[in-house]
């Protein structure tokens, strides 16, 4: 079992489809997975399944990879097995409820692209705003805390947190192309990496708080946990209590609008 | 409480010299004295910008590796929630460790009984009540087996 542990997710799935399947069923989505690199050891790692379920999990992909290998199935009562609910440290928790709101704006995306395609000539600001939104809360004001203090207390190497890098590089992408369709007028480019946007930022987001920070937080000490608790403050503390509090009003009045608007 | 009594002497040995021994007897991972909650002082040496544990009195009794599995890495403060009096004596000695001691964390260890959850009261107020803002974990242990039942940050 040792030799499929150390392969990269995406060849096994490649070499046989019915893993990906089986992962599906343990909630462990790597199909829509931007990269897919991560190593199968790191893939049933990172979810921090019971050791029953985790075995069973393993068994179900050497049966699919092997069929004739001889491997005894492990005894599990699946009905004892009860999904438990996050618990993440104040700093931790804090992120999580910044997704919220970077959430409530890729809710709005449709709408607005809809109202940039229905519309005689693009809204500039309407755009813009929504740049100066992606680009100064999701990216500078939480995106680092996670870059510069965050993915700092594990290894940086690992796929998982190359596949969170990589994503963070692709928004930024999707957010210069925006800016270039506002400023053209150009409504496909902006219809086209704002959806895209919206697209990797829900996977993206859905990974780290189900996936990535519960796995960081099962590394750090309690020491470490204070610690990080401390230096988001600080950042928080450094760019001023009014920078969240700006964007998150932005968010309400977009929503207040378009409620308005339909 | 005089300096004088033994009892109540402030003292911390966390320096001294330990050599790791698990095939035999096991060291002790107490680095400090006092530990009763009503005896220390919050701004005693040996808080300074420590992880602390407030354990109820009845939690290292149940868990046969607290030392090793809680304690280690951590200062101390017990306390029993049920028969302990002054205790907004204790809400205050919470709120001063992370004042003036600017602790890293706090960690309240308490029995799965229903009385014991006062002392997670006493340190979530202590908490509220302090103007630096520290993460605080919460650990329950069953009464039955010495079990961790539950660990969470509040
Ligand atoms: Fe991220
Ligand atoms: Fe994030």
């Amino acid at each position: 079992m040792e030799n499929i542990l150390n392969k990269d997710i995406r060849a096994v799935i490649d070499q046989c489809p019915e893993v990906g399947r089986i992962l599906e069923e343990y909630n462990i989505g790597c199909a829509p997975c931007s990269v897919g690199s991560c190593l199968v050891s790191d893939v049933v790692g990172v979810h921090g399944l019971d050791p029953q379920t985790e075995a069973t999990l393993m068994y179900k992909m050497e049966k699919a990879l092997y069929p004739d290998r001889d491997i005894p199935e492990p005894k599990v009562d699946m009905s004892k097995v009860v999904p438990k609910e996050i618990n993440y440290s104040p700093a931790v928790k804090n992120l999580v409820d910044e997704h919220v709101w970077i959430k409530r704006l890729l809710a709005l995306i449709p709408t607005i692209t809809d109202f940039v395609e229905k519309s005689e000539t693009v809204d500039k600001d309407l755009v813009m705003s929504c740049i100066d939104f992606i680009r100064g809360y999701a990216d500078k004001f939480h995106h680092m805390k996670e870059e510069d203090i965050l993915f700092k207390y594990v290894d940086e190497k690992s796929e998982i947190i190359k596949v969170m890098y990589d994503d963070h590089i692709t928004g930024r992408n999707h957010v210069k192309n925006v800016v270039e369709g506002a400023e053209s007028g150009n409504k496909a480019q902006i219809k086209e990496h704002l959806h895209g946007y919206r697209d990797l930022l829900t996977q993206h987001i859905k990974k780290e708080d189900e996936i990535l920070y519960p796995w960081i937080e099962r590394q750090m000490s309690d020491n470490q946990i204070g610690e990080l608790f401390q230096r988001c403050s600080a950042a928080d503390a450094s760019v001023g209590e009014e920078l969240p509090k700006k964007y998150e009003k932005f968010i309400i009045e977009l929503e207040e609008k378009f409620a308005k608007e339909n | 409480m005089s300096d004088c009594c033994p009892g109540s002497k402030t003292m911390d040995f966390s320096d001294d010299e330990q050599t790791e021994d698990e095939t035999g007897a096991r060291q002790s991972q107490l680095k400090q004295w006092p530990i009763q909650l009503h005896l220390v002082s919050p701004q005693a040496p040996y808080f300074q910008e420590k992880d602390v544990l407030l354990a109820a009195d009845c939690v290292p009794f149940t868990l046969a590796d607290f030392h090793k599995d809680h304690l280690k890495g951590k200062s101390l403060a017990i306390a029993c929630p049920k028969l302990d009096s002054d205790q907004d004596v204790y809400v205050d000695k919470i709120a001063s460790l992370i004042d003036d001691s600017k602790i890293n964390t706090l960690t309240v260890m308490i029995m799965q009984v229903p009385c014991c959850g006062g002392l997670a009261q006493i340190a979530k107020s202590g908490a509220d009540k302090a103007t630096r803002k520290i993460p605080v974990k919460q650990i329950v242990v069953g009464v039955e087996g010495g079990q961790v039942l539950s660990e969470e940050w509040l």
